[in-house]
């Protein structure tokens, strides 16, 4: 397993460097944003560490320049700033996982354990639906490349659609897929829910079906594969 | 002794205008009364002066003797009656002996002083005028006149007089309608000027107003419009308040990086103290920890400095909500054997929280990731308005919740911790400090899925 660790401070480099060959992964060291880009981009690791404030380049832009990059190496980040408005940020540039300093060794390496086993699941097929795709191994939705930010709830909801488009699913079968059984929500949760939905993929891609429900669509000139 | 400086601004631009007023009124009265006497007398003076001259022009000399004139008026005849005239003879010697006198002189004389003979021999046959004593002593005006006529040795001197009281009457009558009207007057203008002060004076009190809401948090500037005189002012204020807030953002921020700055040290030193054997490591390590719990306390408090300044903000509730889920649903995601949590969650689109949108992130993740902790893989968040200008954050979770007493001391503990260090095994406390911050609440209760149910009652921002 190949780690890349990009760190700035030396003395935190050099125990996490040590850290990790000591639990057996290959590390390579970035000390500041330009190298980390460069070598993300260019080399295949298994996983990142970032910490944020990073010399040159920070590392919520290296992270951002990934994702959009098409980089998809698992990456977790180390930061200072622990509030909840910077955890947020942290993973809405793409993020997997968080970790607030000071943090234990230990912490560090369970959660990259934990990231590297998530990752390392089987592929399964993606699914899409015009510019709208589905990645069941991820968890992951996109549209045109562009990562969607979905709760369990929607991401399930979608799932399900996904594996129906084309077709008009009532309501009745819609609330049974997203909740188990033994919660029954009121009676517009659905609405709520296609209409976050909608909000995050664009309005035009659910069509409703007055009185049916609900149907998933390519948009008008999306080629389907 | 009294700071003038001191005084009312009002009160000062009143008694200026009016004690002015009462000057001027002052003057304009006796000046009018004056005026008006003058004229008084002048008429008055004229008509005796017909008189004299009918005296004078009347009377002849037959056969050494004066003769007066027949003189109709009624008034002259009747004793006392007011009018008076006489003719009056200066001898060689400078002795005055009454020749002839009006009826109405009776028993009494009309005599001049020897000052006011001296007057009239000094321009023989110029009228001139006296102020005299008169029968009862009362007070008459007279002209006279010194003259020759032929035939007669000696100069005669021909006297009409009059009372004078109904003119003194006259004038004092006027002055007293004087004094009134300008009285009235002057009041008139008095409150016309307190008037003007206190309505001049407005765009002063409204300022100050604003300056008191900006104070309280109630706004963040002055936004009113004032007259040219005061807009500098107003401008200067919003320059100062700007200035003010800058300086706290910069103590906000400059606290918020040396505490930061401090935390990848510390790291290290945990690392490094975790891997090392003995007492050392221990006290680093034990220090360190202490170390990273002031920071973050400190870090909360130079927030909570700062927001004392501002608290207009209005921040809506349902994309915070939507960021926390899916941001918790990311970190929680190997919870119950790599299921993850799976966050339920309910906010009206058009609720707002009144506060920092950092502040209400804090609260609800907070909660949110207690939950999160403590759950069995389901978390519901609900988001609702609680009357007109609050909202209830309810957070549950399906974990296996405290019991009542647990409950309680949970909240006392989130109680004590605040006033002494952080920390808190729940992550209530934070909420907990959070919330009082914004006049809020934090209640435990059961959730009817099972677990722990927070409910945090927080004030609402207007649609």
């Amino acid at each position: 397993m190949r780690i890349l660790l990009v760190e700035d401070d030396p003395d935190l480099s050099r125990q996490l460097k040590l850290a990790l060959a000591d639990a057996g992964y290959a590390v390579d060291h970035a000390p500041d944003g330009e190298e980390a880009q460069f070598l993300g981009e260019t080399e295949p690791y298994d996983a990142v560490v970032l910490d944020l404030g990073l010399p040159k380049v920070d590392g919520v832009s290296v992270l951002e320049r990934w994702r959009r990059g098409n980089v998809t190496t698992p990456v977790l980040i180390l930061t200072a700033r622990a509030a909840w408005s910077d955890k947020v940020a942290g993973f809405d540039a793409g993020a997997d996982d968080y970790l607030a300093k000071p943090f234990h060794t230990e912490e560090l390496l369970a959660r990259l354990r934990a990231l590297l086993r998530r990752s390392a699941g089987h592929a399964a097929p993606s699914l899409s639906c015009g510019a709208l795709r589905l990645d069941p191994r991820a968890a992951r939705a996109s549209v045109n490349g562009e990562p969607l930010r979905l709760t369990s709830l929607e991401y399930r909801l979608l799932h399900y659609m996904m594996m129906h488009q084309g077709r008009v699913i009532g309501r009745t079968e819609l609330v049974e897929h997203l909740y188990d059984q033994d919660f029954d929500r009121d009676s517009n949760t659905i609405e709520v829910f296609i209409g976050r939905l909608r909000k995050k993929l664009g309005a035009d891609r659910i069509e409703t079906v007055r009185g049916l429900g609900y149907r998933l669509t390519p948009l008008a000139g999306e080629a389907t594969d | 002794m009294l700071d003038l400086r001191r005084r009312s601004l009002v009160r000062r631009l009143v008694l200026i205008a009016g004690a002015w007023t009462l000057v001027v009124m002052l003057a304009a009265g006796v000046f009018l009364t004056a005026q008006f006497k003058a004229a008084a007398i002048r008429r008055f003076d004229s008509s005796l002066a017909v008189l004299t001259d009918d005296l004078y022009a009347g009377s002849t000399i037959e056969d050494g003797q004066l003769r007066a004139p027949v003189l109709t008026d009624i008034r002259a005849t009747r004793a006392y009656s007011g009018r008076y005239w006489a003719i009056l003879d200066k001898s060689e010697d400078g002795a005055i002996r009454p020749l002839v006198r009006s009826r109405s002189l009776f028993d009494s004389d009309l005599m001049l002083a020897s000052s006011q003979i001296d007057q009239l021999d000094a321009a023989p046959g110029k009228t001139q005028y006296f102020d005299l004593r008169g029968p009862q002593d009362k007070p008459l005006r007279a002209a006279a006149i010194l003259a020759r006529l032929p035939g007669y040795a000696d100069p005669l001197v021909f006297v009409a007089a009059e009372d004078r009281s109904p003119i003194d009457a006259d004038a004092s009558q006027f002055g007293r309608i004087t004094i009134f009207a300008l009285s009235i007057l002057g009041v008139g203008l008095i409150l016309a000027v307190v008037v003007q002060v206190r309505f001049g004076l407005q765009p002063l009190f409204r300022l100050r107003r604003e300056v008191a809401a900006v104070r309280r948090g109630k706004a963040e500037r002055l936004d009113g419009i004032y007259p040219v005189e005061l807009e500098p002012l107003a401008v200067e204020l919003n320059a100062l308040l700007a200035h003010n807030q800058e300086v706290v953002e910069r103590q906000r921020t400059h606290v918020g990086n040396l505490a930061h700055a401090l935390k990848t040290p510390l790291s290290v030193m945990l690392t490094e103290a975790s891997q090392q054997p003995g007492q050392l490591a221990e006290v680093v390590e034990r220090q360190a920890q202490t170390m990273r719990e002031q920071v973050d306390h400190h870090l909360r408090r130079a927030r909570a400095a700062a927001r004392s300044q501002t608290s207009g903000e209005r921040t809506p509730v349902e994309p915070i909500l939507d960021e926390l889920a899916v941001t918790l649903e990311r970190i929680f995601q190997d919870k119950s054997d790599g299921q993850g949590i799976e966050i339920d969650w309910r906010c009206p689109e058009d609720l707002a929280f009144q506060g920092e949108k950092q502040d209400f992130m804090e609260l609800a993740g907070n909660l949110m990731e207690n939950a999160g902790k403590w759950c069995r893989g389901k978390i519901r968040v609900e988001a609702a308005p609680q009357g007109e200008a609050r909202m209830l954050l309810t957070v549950d979770d399906d974990g296996p919740g405290l019991t009542p007493e647990e409950r309680s001391q949970a909240l006392k503990r989130g109680q004590r911790l605040d006033e002494k260090a952080p920390g808190s095994g729940l992550g209530l406390s934070i909420v907990d400090e959070l919330a009082r911050a914004y006049r809020g609440s934090v209640q435990l209760g059961e959730s009817p899925l099972g677990g722990l149910r927070v409910t945090l009652d927080l004030p609402r921002a207007e649609g």
